[in-house]
């Protein structure tokens, strides 16, 4: 279990201690907000032989297999850049055989994460997909890909699945205090399930604010501070992917690329430059404003658009009311004191 | 001179040094919660304080009404549901938690349920609730007891403590190595459970009371510790925490309504009614 003391630590630092090679790693967000640093930062430390878990594999699943660092995916959904002409780099790996790969469907994948965040061994998904070839078709994990039995009490026969749960999750969020808890709104996906199916819990977030904060609006907290590891404060973490009130989706970047992504080579070309050349997410940010100006940036920029706030006040904070008398029996410290020495309740 | 105590004071406070710091603590409402309140406060700043309502990592500011009582504390760090608190339980996240007992058998099994015949009952009980769960999958258990009996068989099988004693728990394969009940503390003294055979013994005494007194309320032949002690004397910082957190639990139930009534009326009175 996580320690309560300095989790907060610097990119490099968490993903050094957190990431072993050879782990199962699950990448937290889906789709949006994807935690861009955190996958740079695999990257750059050249981890090896990991087994990737992604539900929706797009840039962040593109980067870590032309990184070398992936010798078997399991997600539901893989890019590829550029139709007919284009390519993967998913796809050029298994051409190679340096890349295994297991599917799933969008619902199944979450399944699994969902029994391993409750501890159960399996989980029960649709049974439609038996007369598919997910079902028929198995790669690395073979036999325990999936599970038919029976219901025991309606008989009928029940597909399964078995419990997912990774060495270490890595996920960005919105906000995180220094304790762990970690804050997320939007489009939830299966991002608590991935974190909290996880043995180890790597997060970085847009900023890190105070306790306060966070205790004043729990309902926001996806992962508590006591299951997390790491937290590291980054801003622009997820860029070039969005989060929401704070950037939007860079489309230009992203087009770039999907562009450079079509080959091989051109792909290595555009890691060189934003990850392997980018010591940290200040560099990469420094080096796009060197490339496109701050006005990119700016442009994408959130504008306000604030939840309204949840009230968690109540009436009182204390049993003693403003005269300093006890609420329910109305008396003051000194005479409930005396109240009991008068009727011998006391010891010592 | 230090301070004196009250009997309540002392419970909670004997509760409250069960907790250790950064430890994840489930807490039950009154005697428990007061006893998370002062351990938070005193010598366990980095507990996280738990309900099973869901309500995780707070900071009770007066005692809560219920285990869903948002009201006692300034807001809290992660709102979950039951059903994660349990799970979370369950994958073995929970250090210790805290437990009141009706019924407790020789192997610390306990019943909240019944008294009497579960089907034609001579008092009807609480149930279930959290306790089985907690109990089989917390690491530890601190149980307490200050309305319910000892008895030779529970008559309503509640919640599993070491089952028929000895490694029988363990051999059953259905709970985390190591857990179970750690501590009974009761209105009279402090009871543990020994290390092989899992049988319940004396340990300590409240101030006055006796070990014979005690033996009093147990139908089989109650072990006791080689050197029984006199329960740790809370310290003045303890008692003046305890007491300005939760003056109703302090001072006891049986004063509490009394003071209450009477200031109740009091009220009234003062708007001619």
């Amino acid at each position: 279990m996580a320690e309560n003391s300095s989790k907060v630590m610097s990119a490099k630092e968490a993903i050094a201690r957190f990431v072993k090679d050879g782990d199962h790693l699950v990448i937290g967000n889906y789709t949006v907000g994807t935690c861009a640093e955190l996958v740079f930062e695999v990257i750059r430390q050249r981890k090896k032989g990991l087994t990737l878990y992604s539900q929706s594999g797009v840039f962040d699943v593109e980067v870590l297999v032309a990184g070398g660092c992936v010798n078997r995916l399991v997600s539901t959904y893989v890019y590829r850049a550029g139709g007919k002409e284009g390519g993967s780099a998913v796809e050029r790996a298994l051409k190679a055989g340096t890349l295994e790969m297991e599917d799933y469907t969008n619902f199944q994948y979450n399944a699994r994460l969902v029994a391993g965040m409750h501890g159960f061994t399996f989980m029960q998904v649709f049974e439609g997909a038996m007369v598919t070839d997910l079902f028929k078709k198995r790669s690395f994990i073979g036999d325990n890909k999936y599970k038919v039995i029976d219901c025991p009490y309606t008989g009928k026969k029940i597909l399964t699945v078995p419990a997912a749960t990774p060495d270490v999750c890595i996920v960005h969020v919105q906000r995180a205090d220094k304790f762990g808890n970690a804050q997320y709104w939007g489009a939830l996906g299966s991002v608590t399930a991935a974190a909290l199916a996880s043995k180890r819990i790597v997060v970085s977030c847009e900023e890190i604010v105070e306790h306060d904060i966070i205790q004043s609006s729990p309902h926001l907290t996806i992962i508590p501070g006591y299951r997390v590891d790491a937290v590291v404060e980054i801003p622009w973490g997820a860029h070039p992917t969005e989060v929401l009130g704070y950037y939007n989706l860079d489309r230009t970047m992203y087009a770039l690329f999907f562009l450079m992504d079509m080959r091989g080579d051109s792909l290595m070309a555009w890691m060189d430059e934003w990850i392997y050349n980018c010591p940290d997410r200040r560099a990469y940010i420094d080096h796009y404003i060197a490339s496109y100006g701050a006005g990119k940036l700016d442009a994408i920029r959130a504008k306000s658009y604030f939840s309204a706030p949840a009230n968690y006040g109540a009436a009182f904070t204390s049993c003693w009311d403003n005269d300093d008398r006890e609420r329910t029996m109305g008396v003051t410290l000194e005479e409930m004191e005396r109240i009991l020495e008068e009727r011998g309740l006391l010891y010592g | 001179m230090a301070k004196k105590y009250t009997l309540d004071e002392l419970l909670i406070i004997t509760a409250a040094r069960e907790i250790h710091d950064s430890e994840n603590v489930i807490l039950g409402v009154g005697l428990p919660t007061t006893a998370g309140a002062m351990a938070k406060a005193l010598h366990a700043p980095g507990a996280t304080l738990m309900m099973e309502s869901g309500i995780i990592d707070f900071r009770p500011l007066v005692p809560p009404n219920h285990i869903a009582d948002a009201n006692a504390c300034r807001g809290f760090s992660y709102a979950t549901d039951l059903f994660s608190a349990f799970t979370m339980t369950y994958r073995g996240f929970v250090d210790v938690c805290f437990l009141g007992v009706a019924q407790i058998d020789k192997f610390g099994n306990v019943n909240t349920t019944v008294v009497g015949d579960y089907y034609k009952p001579q008092a009807r009980l609480p149930g279930a609730g959290g306790a089985p769960d907690f109990i089989s999958y917390a690491k530890r258990t601190v149980l307490t007891m200050r309305g319910g009996e000892f008895v030779n068989k529970l008559d309503y099988f509640t919640s599993p403590g070491y089952l028929d004693g000895g490694d029988s728990r363990e051999r059953s394969g259905l709970f985390p190595k190591g857990s179970g009940p750690t501590m009974l503390l009761t209105t009279k003294g402090i009871f543990r459970f020994h290390p092989q055979t899992k049988e319940i013994y004396l340990a300590q005494v409240h101030p006055g009371v006796t070990v014979d007194m005690i033996r009093k309320d147990v139908p089989w032949d109650l072990k006791v510790a080689d050197k029984v002690t006199e329960t740790a004397r809370p310290t003045d910082e303890e008692i003046d925490f305890v007491r300005r957190f939760a003056p109703t639990e302090a001072v006891g139930r049986k004063l509490m309504y009394e003071l209450g009534m009477a200031h109740a009326i009091r009220q009234a009175q003062a708007r001619g009614k």
